[in-house]
């Protein structure tokens, strides 16, 4: 494997090669970290880098796709965006369905892997289930959730018709609509999320647990004070992600759309997310300026969201 | 150990991957080595054989993909990026207006191009559909798809409008007409007239002089009466209570077939096959195609075959291409996959005109197609944004109304809409 | 061992992965039956004998098994690179310390953030312009790291590692590789074991990039299954037959996996 290509350190017995053995040693503790970041860094530079300062130059040009003549406009592209309702409109969808899928995600997928972490026959088996819906291909997927949440023929309308509830229109209406994307969400998702929890609630040492059950701690007791506050760099791990992951949404709500392909995010834009104005910018409108900064608006945005959970979830963790 | 044999099996697949990345070159020989991309079903597999088979010093590449809204996603990334398109990419007419937008990046086939792809092969409005503003030949017409009305005969019977073929003429004299026997058959039975409003729309919008442009790229989405008219008439429709509001190709509307859901639609020459497959065998022989079409006819879909800039043997390409759409190889590629060919010639030939489809109520459907892609004239000028507009601004606009806004707020939606797309 | 748990665990775990189950099985009984059910009220709940005959034509449309091997190649040599290099830089990340750490890691949880919708022009310029385009290494190589799997190992580490372990292996003069060959990657097991699995889904179920990116001729499971849809009408039963089909090697790799998945994490800090 490549490991063995970085600086091993062999065992030499003769006096005079201790002094050269330290400095290697030395050079190990410093360069080390470096050799073992460098991979990660190296490819971003190659594969990520370019596109990024590329979407960053378009940004300032009126730039259609395609276009051999892109007129220089600045910050045009960000003041437009600024005043673009059809933004705004996104960026509350966005946090909308992000609100309605997170909260409860984080929640269940805790709740499930302390399930998960209890003494179960079928262990494997247990785990491997919750991860099912990852497996799903998007096609699955689309299919899946289109004929749920048919308007007409839907599953979950047959069975809200048949309590008397009555149909609801999951396309039309907005606050539906996002409902329904969030449960598409939280379908793949939540199993996921709580694998990661439960590797997390694996790695506490049983010690600790098994001190405080000696000194009489109930469960939730012991999970509020010994698992969660252990847990911390987990949740903070998945808080992060998921906010990162639930601003950038665009899969579920491009697939929701009764028009196959659509990327308009419904009938008035009721479902459009940030990233599927993007990409309706760039690819069907073919605006890649305003798209590219429509691109570092939201990385803005998740930066300052995913900095706001930080503290507050270290706050919360604490 | 079952670790070590798992770590084994991925360190040789990707062992395997470098291998198989680097041994794909070209292979060194003089041939020259063409590819084209097509989307859906385009029926060149055997034609492409044929071919290489006649010109030995040529090698044909084809690179499929399923369907259209891919395969132009593909397109424009390329174009973008300035490399990796195929010689021949095909088109389809939803993305014409996108593509002639850069039609600077094509080649004009009628430089490049055999002269025996002259305009004549064409039905006119193919041909100059064609064609760029600037006008350069940016495509070939390979196929067509005319317009029709299908109908249920039973459902049309049960309230007591006419079904037979005579006695629908009547009813899809022309719009108006249309409509009018909608709010009948909605009064009747209680069941909606058509399935989508957006197809409707769209049929009537693609039979005016103007559209959504003029001829010089001025949007006149707000100005050009007929519009107005067209969204009116529809949105009556909708508040009549005529349509079934289900979205064209969606999941509903496939199951809208089989629960007979709605009396009419509007039936492209390709659209037959999935009427069949998605009303099922136990609707056979209640479907019907009219010869009739409101106020004229109409095309929906279709495409070309364009010659990017990109490609490094353009002339081998557009030979290809021009070889491709000749008469006599629609005809073969209509007879193995069904795309209704846009060649003059082909429209004559007794393999079309003697199709018969024994779904339908009355199986003579190839010869009444092709007398109503005979029936169009001119192709209505697209501008630059049209198809956005049509697709993005005008068909979300549209199912917002029948989602319950009202026509006035929607018709402001859609001209809100159509000047952002426009910008 | 503690005791086994109670009937209530049992049910609510059976009942979040019915949840979880039933959608895909769904997609399993359409084509086991036939469109048919699409339109029924009440789907059945026991698969009819269709599958097969759709799975075949699934077979005679597509070049299933050139793309499965195509995938198979693509996701596993991302998930291995993956898993490689986020534990070693996860671990460096965790525990040890160098100038600019802070800073750097920074910047990895940073890339994350970046919509990655439209990198896809620039990326595929630079694909062809290493002459990659087409080539299955336009897949792999975009995808050999993951900032994801870094901050998660990372994240990992910081917990499952005690310091004192490595504070004492330095002292008796052992090497950072074999610090962390020895101490880092046994504990580490069950992370990389979750987040090679997802890295392989989640490149399993890519589209839009091998669309760009790749011949397709020589095409990805997911590009081939595409082509099932060719046409005007969407024969579910048969997309629905390509799609059970293609996450037969991802249940494979479920079983295969599972048991790290449960390997406690003491072993591997014991036996550093």
């Amino acid at each position: 494997m490549t490991l063995t290509r970085l600086p091993a350190r062999r065992p030499e017995a003769t006096a005079p090669v201790v002094a050269r053995r330290d400095r290697l040693d030395k050079l190990d503790l410093k360069v080390s970290p470096y050799l073992y970041v460098a991979p990660f860094f190296a490819v971003f530079a190659l594969v990520g880098m370019f596109p990024l300062l590329y979407t960053a130059y378009v940004s300032l040009f009126d730039w259609r796709l395609g276009d051999d003549t892109a007129k220089f406009v600045g910050v045009g592209n960000y003041t437009e965006l600024l005043a673009d309702p059809q933004f705004w409109n996104a960026l509350v969808n966005t946090i909308s369905i992000f609100l309605l899928s997170s909260v409860p995600q984080v929640i269940v997928a805790i709740a499930v892997a302390v399930l998960l972490n209890t003494n179960l026959r079928l262990r494997t088996g247990f785990r491997m289930g919750v991860l099912v819906p990852y497996v799903a291909s998007l096609v699955a997927v689309g299919i899946i959730f289109g004929n749920l949440f048919g308007v007409n023929y839907g599953l979950v309308n047959s069975v809200l018709d048949f309590v008397g509830i009555g149909k609801i229109d999951w396309q039309a209406d907005r606050l539906a609509s996002h409902l329904a994307i969030a449960t598409m969400v939280d379908w793949r998702w939540t199993g996921y999320n709580a694998l990661i929890v439960l590797a997390a609630m694996q790695a506490i040492p049983p010690e600790l647990n098994e001190a405080a059950l000696i000194d009489g701690a109930g469960p939730w007791r012991r999970f509020t004070s010994i698992t969660l506050p252990m847990l911390r760099p987990t949740v903070i791990f998945v808080v992060i992600t998921s906010t990162i992951g639930g601003l950038q949404i665009f899969t579920e709500p491009k697939l929701f759309s009764a028009m196959p392909g659509s990327d308009t995010g419904g009938s008035t834009n009721q479902f459009q997310t940030v990233t599927l104005y993007l990409y309706q910018s760039a690819f069907d409108n073919q605006q890649l300026g305003y798209a590219s900064a429509i691109a570092w608006m939201l990385f803005l945005v998740i930066v300052l969201a995913a900095i706001g959970n930080y503290f507050i979830t270290r706050r919360l963790s604490r | 150990m079952r670790q070590r044999l798992l770590a084994t099996a991925i360190a040789t697949a990707v062992v395997a991957g470098l291998v198989t990345a680097c041994g794909a070159g070209d292979a060194a020989d003089s041939k020259i080595h063409l590819t084209i991309a097509t989307f859906g079903e385009f029926g060149y597999e055997d034609l492409l054989k044929q071919y290489q088979t006649e010109h030995p010093n040529i090698v044909v590449t084809q690179h499929k993909v399923g369907q259209a809204a891919p395969h132009h996603k593909e397109l424009f990334t390329k174009l973008a990026a300035g490399s990796g398109l195929d010689d021949v990419e095909a088109i389809e007419e939803g993305y014409r207006a996108q593509v002639m937008a850069k039609a600077d990046k094509f080649n004009d086939l009628s430089k490049i191009g055999p002269a025996d792809a002259g305009p004549d092969r064409w039905l006119p409005w193919k041909y100059e559909g064609g064609k760029s503003k600037d006008g350069k030949l940016i495509g070939y017409g390979t196929d067509i798809g005319p317009l029709a009305m299908c109908y249920r005969t039973d459902l049309l019977q049960t309230a007591g409008l006419p079904s037979d073929p005579d006695g629908v003429k009547a009813l899809f004299s022309s719009w108006q007409s249309y409509f009018d026997a909608g709010k009948t058959y909605v009064q009747k039975t209680g069941k909606p007239w058509f399935d989508t409003s957006t197809q409707i729309f769209n049929a009537m919008h693609n039979q005016h002089d103007v559209g959504y442009y003029d001829q010089n790229d001025n949007l006149v989405v707000a100005t050009n009466p007929d519009i107005k008219k067209d969204w009116d008439a529809v949105t009556q429709a909708i508040a009549d209570k005529e349509s079934a509001k289900l979205v064209s190709f969606g999941n509903e509307w496939q199951a809208g077939f089989k629960t007979s859901a709605f009396a009419t639609t509007v039936c492209p020459a390709w659209m037959l096959g999935s009427i069949e497959q998605n009303s099922g065998p136990d609707n056979k022989g209640k479907w019907a195609v009219s010869s009739a079409f409101p106020d004229g006819g109409g095309n929906w879909g279709g495409s070309y075959l364009t010659v990017p800039l990109q490609s490094k043997h353009p002339k081998e390409a557009a030979e290809l291409a021009a070889w491709l759409t000749a008469p006599q190889q629609q005809i073969k590629a209509f007879v193995a996959k069904g795309p209704f060919p846009s060649q003059v010639q082909a429209l004559q030939s007794p393999e079309l005109l003697n199709t018969t489809n024994a779904y339908f109520a009355d199986p003579k459907t190839g010869a009444l197609y092709a007398d109503l892609a005979k029936k169009l004239t001119k192709a209505q000028y697209k501008g630059p944004a049209d198809g956005q507009i049509q697709d993005d601004v005008f068909a979300p606009a549209l199912q917002a109304v029948e989602q319950g806004k009202s026509a006035a707020d929607g018709w402001q939606q859609a001209v809100a809409g159509a000047q952002k797309a426009a910008k | 061992m503690t005791r086994r748990p109670g009937f209530l665990v049992y049910g609510l775990l059976i009942a979040f992965i019915l949840g979880s189950v039933f959608p895909l099985y769904w997609s399993f009984l359409v084509p086991s039956h036939g469109n048919d059910i699409l339109t029924d009220k009440v789907p059945p709940l026991l698969p009819g004998g269709n599958f097969l005959s759709n799975a075949q034509q699934v077979l005679d449309t597509i070049p299933f098994w050139h793309a499965m091997v195509n995938s198979v190649i693509v996701s596993g040599s991302v998930a291995l690179s993956v898993v490689v290099f986020s534990t070693l830089a996860g671990f460096a990340f965790a525990k040890l310390r160098f100038k600019g750490s802070n800073v750097l890691f920074v910047l990895v949880v940073l890339t994350m953030a970046v919509p990655t919708q439209l990198g896809i022009i620039p990326l595929y310029m630079a694909m062809s312009e290493f002459g990659w385009a087409g080539h299955l290494q336009a897949v792999i190589v975009p995808n050999l790291v993951s900032a994801f799997g870094v901050f998660w190992m990372r994240q990992y580490l910081a917990d499952a590692v005690p310091s004192e372990l490595i504070e004492a292996a330095r002292s008796d003069g052992c090497s950072m590789i074999r610090i962390f060959w020895h101490v880092a990657v046994p504990a580490a097991r069950p992370a990389a074991a979750m987040l090679g699995l997802f890295t392989f889904m989640q490149s399993w179920n890519d589209f839009l990039w091998p669309l760009i990116a790749l011949d397709q001729n020589n095409p990805t499971i997911q590009l081939a299954l595409e082509q099932l849809q060719a046409g005007y009408y969407v024969n579910y039963a048969l997309v629905l037959a390509g799609t059970t089909l293609a996450t037969i090697p991802i249940f494979l790799l479920f079983v295969a996996v599972g048991r790290q998945l449960v390997a406690g994490i003491m072993q591997g800090a014991v036996k550093g």
